[in-house]
C-alpha cells in the first residue's frame, strides 16, 4: 500500500503546522528547506508530505490521493466537500468578519447592500440565513479597496489583528464566524486504514493542544 | 465552429474499449450474485416527474437535479436516484404482485455536482431493493449480498461498514431537538466534525445523553464499540439496536463473512430516509463511498402504499476502476482476413469457422494485400490470412 500523504497547506498555517509535526518527534527537515520537491517524506516514517494551497488541500483529501489535511475553517466553509472535519487545531485563530467604512451602518435603510469579499459562497449563506438579498461581488486581491472606492457598501473578510482596516477607515460591525486550522480527513482512508490513521489523528491532535 | 459539438459537457465522459468492457465485468459479476437468488430487474424511464423525488421528508436537495419541462409545461427531472423510481413502481404496478419484491436495477443516475470538482454527474450503478420485509432476515440478506457483491467482483481491499439510524434517533429525541437542530447535528455527525459537535453539545442540558451524542462518530470499529455505547447510556431503544446489532455480527460470522465488515455508529444518512440499519462500502484506491444502503421504512407510504424496504446501491465505475489494472482485456482481433477479389464468400466462411472455434477475427474490408499488411501491423494483430484459391497465413 502507498505511503500516507498529509496535505498540509502553504503559507499562514504553515510555520506552526511544521512545528506541531517536529512536536511530535517527526524529523521536518525536509520541510523546513523543501527547495522545489512538491512531494516531501519524512524520514524514517512511511508518511509524504505535499504543500498545496488551502482549497487543494481539501479537493485532495477529498478525492483521497491524500489521507490527512490540515486547513483553515475559512476555506473548509468556502469551498465545502465530503470529509471528516476531526479536530480543531486550535492555532491560525481569526474570525471571519462584516465591516463597514466607520461610523456606517450596513444595515440601514431599504436600498439593495452589496458587498465585496473573497468568500462568496460564504457571504451569500450568512445573508440568506438573514433572509436578505445581497449583491455579492468577488474581488480577488486587497477587500478593503472596495467600499473606499465605493463598488461596495461592505466587505466580509478575514480579520486578524484589525489593522488594515483601522488603516482604512474601517471598522468591523459585526463577526460571521471563528477561524482556525481544522484537521480533514478521507472518510474512506480512515476506514480501510484506521490501524494506521488513528494513532496519528489522535497524536496529531494531543499535540496541538500542549 | 462551435467547441461543444466536440466536446462532452463536465461530469460527463465518454467510455472506450476496455471501459466498457471492465464497466460490463463488474456488472455481470454483481448480476451473477443476484439473479440466482431470485432477483428481477427493473427498468425504469431516464426522465420522470420532478414530483418523484421531491417528498417532504425524504426529497433530494433541487440544485442537484437536472431538470426540463415536458410538453404540458410539467416539471421533469433527469433521474438523480434509482430508489425512488422503483418505489413508485412498487406501489403501482407491482401493487398486487406477492411480497417481498426482491428486484435489482442496472441503470445511471444524474446529479449537478459542484463545478471543477471532479465528481462524475452521470453514475452507473447495480442494486437492489428488498421490498415488503421488515424483519432481521431481510436485514441479513441484504448485507450479505453486498458483501458478495464486491466479493464476487475481485475486490480484496474492502469494508463494509454497518450503522444504525435508532441510535441517532433515540439520542435526539431524548434532548428533545426541533428537526432542524436534528439536522444541523446529523451534518455534524456524518462528517465526524467534532469541534462543532463539542460546542453544540456544551449546550445541552441532558449531560449523558448530549456526551453519548459527543462520541457517536468516534464508534467506527469492532463489536466493541457497542459495549462502548451501551456504557454511555442505558436507554431502551438504543438497548434493543445494540442487541440487534450483535445479532446480525453474529450471524454474518457464523457464515464467515465478517472479515471485511465493520460497525461505524457515526453513519447517520441524510435527512429522514433512512430508518434502520444503514452500511456504506469502501474500497481501497476509491475516495469515496463504493456502496451505500440501508432500510428506508418509511419512503414507500409516500408513494402510497406503507412498506417496509432495504437495499444498496454500487457505484459501477468506481469499481470497474479499481479492478481494470489487473485485469486482462483482448483489444485487438487475433486475426485479419483478407479476401482477394472474388473470394469475399469464402473468406466470411472462414472468420464465421474462426469464431466459432473462440477466435476472434476481423473481416478485412480494405482494397489491397498491402494495406491490410499495414493496416495489422498498425492495429496490432498478430496474424493475417490472404484468402484466395488456397489460404495463406502469415505471421505479422
Amino acid at each position: 500500500m502507498r505511503n500516507i500523504r498529509i496535505a498540509l497547506t502553504k503559507g499562514r498555517l504553515e510555520h506552526k503546522t511544521v512545528d506541531l509535526l517536529e512536536a511530535l518527534g517527526y524529523d521536518v527537515s525536509v520541510l523546513r528547506n523543501k527547495g522545489r520537491k512538491l512531494i516531501l517524506e519524512i524520514p524514517g516514517t512511511n508518511i509524504e508530505v505535499v504543500l498545496a494551497k488551502a482549497a487543494d488541500v481539501i479537493t485532495y483529501v477529498e478525492h483521497g490521493v491524500c489521507d490527512i489535511g490540515i486547513v483553515g475553517k475559512d476555506t473548509i466553509m468556502e469551498h465545502g466537500g465530503s470529509f471528516f472535519e476531526v479536530a480543531d487545531l486550535g492555532f491560525g485563530r481569526c474570525r471571519f468578519a462584516l465591516a463597514v467604512k466607520k461610523g456606517t451602518d450596513f444595515y440601514s435603510g431599504y436600498s439593495e447592500k452589496t458587498i465585496a469579499t473573497k468568500y462568496p459562497q460564504i457571504s451569500r449563506r450568512y445573508f440568506a440565513a438573514k433572509s436578505m438579498d445581497v449583491r455579492i461581488i468577488k474581488i480577488e486581491g486587497s477587500v478593503e479597496l472596495a467600499p473606499l472606492l465605493e463598488l461596495s457598501d461592505g466587505i466580509v473578510d478575514i480579520v486578524e489583528t484589525g489593522t488594515t482596516l483601522r488603516e482604512n477607515g474601517l471598522e468591523v460591525q459585526e463577526e460571521v464566524a471563528d477561524v482556525s486550522a481544522r484537521l480533514i480527513v478521507n472518510p474512506a482512508s480512515l476506514k480501510i486504514r484506521k490501524k494506521e490513521l488513528q494513532p496519528l489523528i489522535d497524536s496529531i491532535q494531543q499535540a496541538a493542544h500542549q | 465552429m462551435n467547441q461543444n459539438r466536440l466536446i462532452t459537457p463536465e461530469g460527463t465522459r465518454d467510455l472506450l474499449f476496455e471501459e466498457c468492457t471492465a464497466r460490463h465485468r463488474v456488472e455481470d459479476r454483481i448480476k451473477e450474485v443476484l439473479l440466482p437468488r431470485g432477483f428481477s430487474e427493473v427498468i425504469t424511464p431516464a426522465l420522470e416527474f420532478y414530483d418523484v423525488f421531491s417528498l417532504p421528508r425524504h426529497g433530494l436537495p433541487q440544485e442537484n437535479m437536472y431538470k426540463l419541462v415536458d410538453r404540458k409545461g410539467r416539471l421533469m427531472a433527469v433521474k438523480p436516484d434509482l430508489t425512488m423510481p422503483i418505489a413508485r413502481v412498487a406501489c403501482t404496478r407491482l401493487r398486487e404482485h406477492p411480497l417481498p419484491l426482491r428486484l435489482f436495477y442496472n441503470q445511471s443516475a444524474y446529479r449537478i455536482n459542484p463545478a471543477d470538482s471532479g465528481h462524475s454527474d452521470e453514475v452507473d450503478q447495480i442494486g437492489i431493493e428488498l421490498i415488503g420485509a421488515g424483519e432481521r432476515r431481510a436485514d441479513f440478506e441484504t448485507l450479505v449480498l453486498a458483501i458478495r457483491s464486491m466479493e464476487n467482483c475481485g475486490l480484496s481491499g474492502y469494508r463494509i461498514e454497518i450503522g444504525h439510524i435508532g441510535i441517532f434517533n433515540a439520542l435526539t429525541a431524548r434532548l428533545g431537538l426541533s428537526p432542524d437542530q436534528k439536522e444541523d447535528l446529523r451534518e455534524l455527525i456524518m462528517s465526524k466534525n467534532y469541534p462543532e459537535l463539542n460546542d453544540r453539545m456544551e449546550q445541552m442540558r441532558d449531560m449523558q445523553t448530549a456526551a453519548a451524542l459527543r462520541q457517536l462518530p468516534a464508534l467506527f470499529g469492532g463489536e466493541e464499540v457497542l459495549d462502548q455505547l451501551g456504557s454511555l447510556i442505558d436507554d431502551p431503544a438504543i438497548n434493543e439496536v445494540i442487541e440487534y446489532l450483535r445479532l446480525l455480527l453474529k450471524d454474518l460470522k457464523e457464515l464467515g463473512v465478517d472479515n471485511h465488515v465493520s460497525l461505524d455508529l457515526g453513519i447517520v444518512g441524510r435527512n429522514e430516509y433512512y430508518t434502520g440499519i444503514v452500511f456504506q462500502g469502501y474500497t481501497e484506491g476509491i475516495g469515496d463511498t463504493v456502496l451505500t444502503g440501508g432500510r428506508y421504512d418509511t419512503l414507500l407510504s409516500d408513494y402510497g402504499i406503507d412498506l417496509p424496504a432495504i437495499g444498496f446501491g454500487i457505484d459501477v465505475d468506481a469499481v470497474a476502476r479499481v479492478l481494470r489494472g489487473s485485469w486482462n482485456f483482448q483489444l485487438t482481433p487475433d486475426v485479419l482476413v483478407f479476401p482477394y477479389p472474388g473470394y469475399e464468400v469464402k473468406a466470411m466462411k472462414e472468420i464465421e469457422k474462426l469464431v466459432q472455434m473462440g477466435f476472434q477475427a476481423e473481416f478485412a474490408v480494405c482494397a489491397t494485400s498491402d494495406e491490410a499488411k499495414l493496416y495489422a501491423a498498425r492495429k496490432g494483430v498478430p496474424t493475417l490470412y490472404f484468402v484466395g484459391e488456397d489460404i495463406v497465413e502469415v505471421r505479422v
